[in-house]
């Protein structure tokens, strides 16, 4: 074959890196036949960021996909349960303002939409209560399975809450150990290129060249090759997401028993939001916030504040912090001529919804599947690459941009700039007027694969007091499913006390995952 | 509730344990664990499947005396009707345990102890089989348990090396059995896995070669043999519902 494509080279060694080298490993290296070779260059100086600490529901699949037992995943990455988000301070920052985007879809959603018909109900119940059990079980921190449940197999829907830093170096023992992938400890210092334009090889400190038929740039915000190396443009969008700056902070528990969050909880402050992520040993907290609102000292006393307020009994103000920058936005192409670029090389908006690794995942899935047969035909699965992400991102801003948008907080600058209408997507305000009238539901969302499905969308809506004038009953179809509507309401909450009733909290599961391991069957 | 103690013969010198079976004894239980030292005799009354137990997600294996909760088909009038009844049952009152004891050195050592239930209904001081002998010596009874008892708990061992070695071929799976009766009602056996057959029948001969070494591939064949004993519990089922 012409211009085969054999040698894949993936530069940087940080989750994104690892994980796309897991993904094309685990698929197109382990036969005899196989052809495909997969090196990653990891920079023995470059420490990866390790904050992104929560996972989709998706990261099961992959893990799984990659051959890694669930089991070994939890004793060696510090991880835990995730079963949604819970934001605090969104609405109209009161007291009691909270709500949850759980992970389950609502109740019955593959052909009855439960959101048109909890309008009417809205005053008595929470949408997400009314139509999911997850609501209840975060409120306890009860785990989304038992022990008994095989792994990855779950009662109900969960991603996790990991320990970055362990798991890049999990997935990297698991891929140069099980999956053949070939690593090498050294610094990318030049890029080569080929008559036709596309990179040759990488040479390395130690003096030699990497050559590769297609380069997959995982190196972060350096942008090593998608960026320093072609300048494809960076598209910002600061204009929409505010937020550039983030403190981060590891927090230790009080006691070893004490309970682990089954969610990430987001709470809204003056200019940003705090996420609080519980781990067996620790919480990850971290506040994101907009250096145009607030200065780096203003956020630190507010991040303060909020340790001292949830951590009883730990001397917060002796945490140390750590100050990341983000400039929130991505490339205008993912994939230009052989190299593609996945992870924060390819962009980030901020740590909200943790979309950052289901991107990675998405885009290791697509390299992976689509990967091409040689270079005539790469050209095709670029283009094709690129139109679908460039949708993804759009899609995830719009997404973002819509827990800010519903706030009735007009108590600081960030949050009535928030509500700006030259802040909000033209195509987000589209879908606003239009859910004024109609719900959410699958023919929103255009793709098959679509990140977002329309009941995150609905949970989020909902969720924020957004008003729909829909009129089921002037509808033929959704007058029938009137009556299955109401019984799926009521097995939503029978199915609720079931669980509660038979569920052991986060930590008793994980100590059993410890002691015990999960089953395969 | 269960109210488990130390076994001793002062308080317990005048203890005696009823050994009939039946319901108001605790006998009407679906299955019980086995152990693969057992399987000869299990399979030739009942079959044998596996079980996970709630509190640790473990496999292991049980004989089936029934197919719903507290059913026990083996069970009427004059006992337990089955030339073999499993050790996990022959065993009650009793329990095996263990106890830290101090060793010459002060290292702790954990020592097999006998406890039993005494909120059994079997535990009395009139009726049945004593324990100690007049004089406090061992009772040919107790001699018998305990033997039961150490072969339970080298039985526990043995079951969990047996479900690796299954688990490690993959050679377990889940399944639903729904057993359909003459007068038309229907039983589904939920929760209960088996052996893949499939994967069995397709293991090489290094792999067979392996199981046999490790004592695996008898019993794996016992417990595929015990499956013919479903159709004796759907004739018990049957003529009950007569």
């Amino acid at each position: 074959m012409v211009n085969a494509v054999k040698q894949i080279v993936i530069v940087g060694g940080g989750t994104a890196g690892w994980l796309t080298a897991g993904v094309i490993a685990a698929e197109h290296c382990q036969q005899p036949e196989s052809t495909i070779k997969v090196t990653l260059i990891e920079s023995p100086d470059i420490n990866p960021i390790g904050v992104g600490e929560g996972t989709w529901p998706s990261m099961r699949s992959t893990l799984q996909k990659i051959g890694i037992s669930e089991t070994d995943f939890f004793r060696e990455c510090e991880a835990s349960f995730k079963q949604g988000s819970c934001f605090s301070g969104w609405v109209n920052g009161a007291k009691d303002d909270r709500y949850y985007h759980p992970f389950t879809p609502p109740h019955g959603f593959e052909d009855t939409n439960l959101a048109a018909y909890w309008q009417a109900a809205r005053e008595q119940i929470s949408f997400a209560a009314a139509v999911c059990p997850q609501t209840e079980l975060c409120n306890r921190g009860l785990a989304p399975k038992n022990i008994s449940t095989p792994e990855y197999a779950f009662n109900v829907n969960y991603g996790y809450h990991l320990d970055a830093g362990k798991f890049a170096l999990y997935l990297r023992k698991h891929c140069v150990e099980k999956l053949g992938v070939l690593h090498l400890l050294d610094t990318v210092v030049a890029v080569n290129s080929s008559d036709s334009g596309d990179i040759k090889s990488v040479s390395v400190s130690t003096g030699f060249d990497v050559a590769g038929d297609l380069f997959i740039d995982c190196s972060g915000f350096a942008a090593l090759l998608i960026g320093q190396h072609f300048g494809v443009e960076f598209c910002s969008k600061k204009e929409f997401l505010f937020n550039d700056t983030a403190l981060a902070v590891q927090v230790p528990y009080q006691n070893e028993s004490d309970a682990i969050a089954s969610h990430t909880l987001s709470s809204a402050q003056k200019a940003g939001w705090i996420w609080d992520i519980g781990l067996p040993t620790r919480r990850g907290v971290g506040y994101v916030y907009s250096s145009t609102h607030s200065s780096d000292e203003g956020a630190e006393v507010e991040l303060r504040q909020y340790l001292s307020e949830t951590s009883l009994g730990v001397d917060s103000d002796s945490i140390s912090l750590r100050k990341l920058k983000i400039n929130p936005g991505h490339r205008q192409k993912l994939w230009h001529k052989n190299c593609v670029a996945v992870g924060m090389a390819a962009g980030f908006l901020e740590p909200l919804e943790a979309s950052a690794l289901a991107l990675v995942e998405q885009s290791a899935k697509m390299i992976s599947e689509q990967l091409p047969a040689n270079r005539e035909v790469m050209d095709v699965v670029s283009k094709r690459f690129n139109e679908k992400f460039l949708y993804h991102w759009q899609r995830i801003i719009d997404f973002l941009k819509l827990h800010y948008v519903l706030t009735q907080r007009q108590d600081t600058a960030y949050w009535r700039d928030n509500g700006q209408s030259a802040s909000i997507p033209d195509s987000l305000q589209e879908l606003l007027s239009l859910w004024r009238y109609q719900v959410p539901w699958h023919l929103d969302a255009p793709l098959i694969d679509e990140l977002f499905p329309a009941a995150s969308f609905q949970y989020i809506l909902y969720g924020m007091g957004f008003e729909t004038q829909n009129h089921p009953e002037r509808s033929t179809s959704a007058t029938k499913s009137m009556r299955n509507a109401n019984s799926l309401f009521q097995e939503n909450a029978q199915r609720t006390l079931n669980l509660l009733g038979s569920l052991p909290t986060n930590r008793e599961l994980i100590n059993k995952i410890k002691q015990y391991g999960f089953q395969k069957i | 509730m269960t109210n488990y103690v130390l076994l001793n013969n002062v308080d317990h010198k005048d203890l005696k344990i009823i050994n009939t079976r039946s319901a108001e004894y605790g006998d009407n239980v679906m299955f019980a664990m086995t152990f693969p030292f057992e399987f000869r005799n299990i399979q030739s009354c009942y079959p044998i499947f596996f079980q996970k137990n709630a509190d640790t997600g473990q496999l292991y294996p049980v004989a089936l005396f029934g197919f719903q909760e507290k059913e026990n088909l083996f069970l009427n009038d004059d006992g337990w009707d089955a030339s073999y009844v499993p050790l996990m049952i022959q065993r009650n009152p009793f329990l095996i345990g263990f106890q830290e004891v101090k060793g010459e050195q002060g290292a702790a050592n954990k020592q097999r102890v006998v406890s039993l239930d005494m909120d059994s209904p079997r535990v009395n001081e009139s009726e049945g089989e004593s324990v100690f002998l007049e004089h406090g010596g061992r009772s040919e009874y107790l001699e018998k348990t305990s033997d039961i008892l150490e072969a339970i708990d080298n039985g526990y061992n043995n079951n969990k090396d047996f479900v690796n070695t299954l688990l490690e071929y993959e050679l377990i799976e889940s399944f639903t059995m729904e057993v359909t009766l003459n007068d038309g009602t229907k039983n589904q056996l939920l929760g209960f896995y088996t052996i893949n057959e499939e994967t069995l029948q397709n293991l090489d001969g290094e792999a067979l070669g392996k199981l046999n070494s490790n004592g695996c591939l008898q019993p794996l064949f016992m417990i595929i043999a015990s499956h013919s004993r479903i159709k004796t519990l759907i004739e018990k089922k049957n003529r009950q519902a007569l």
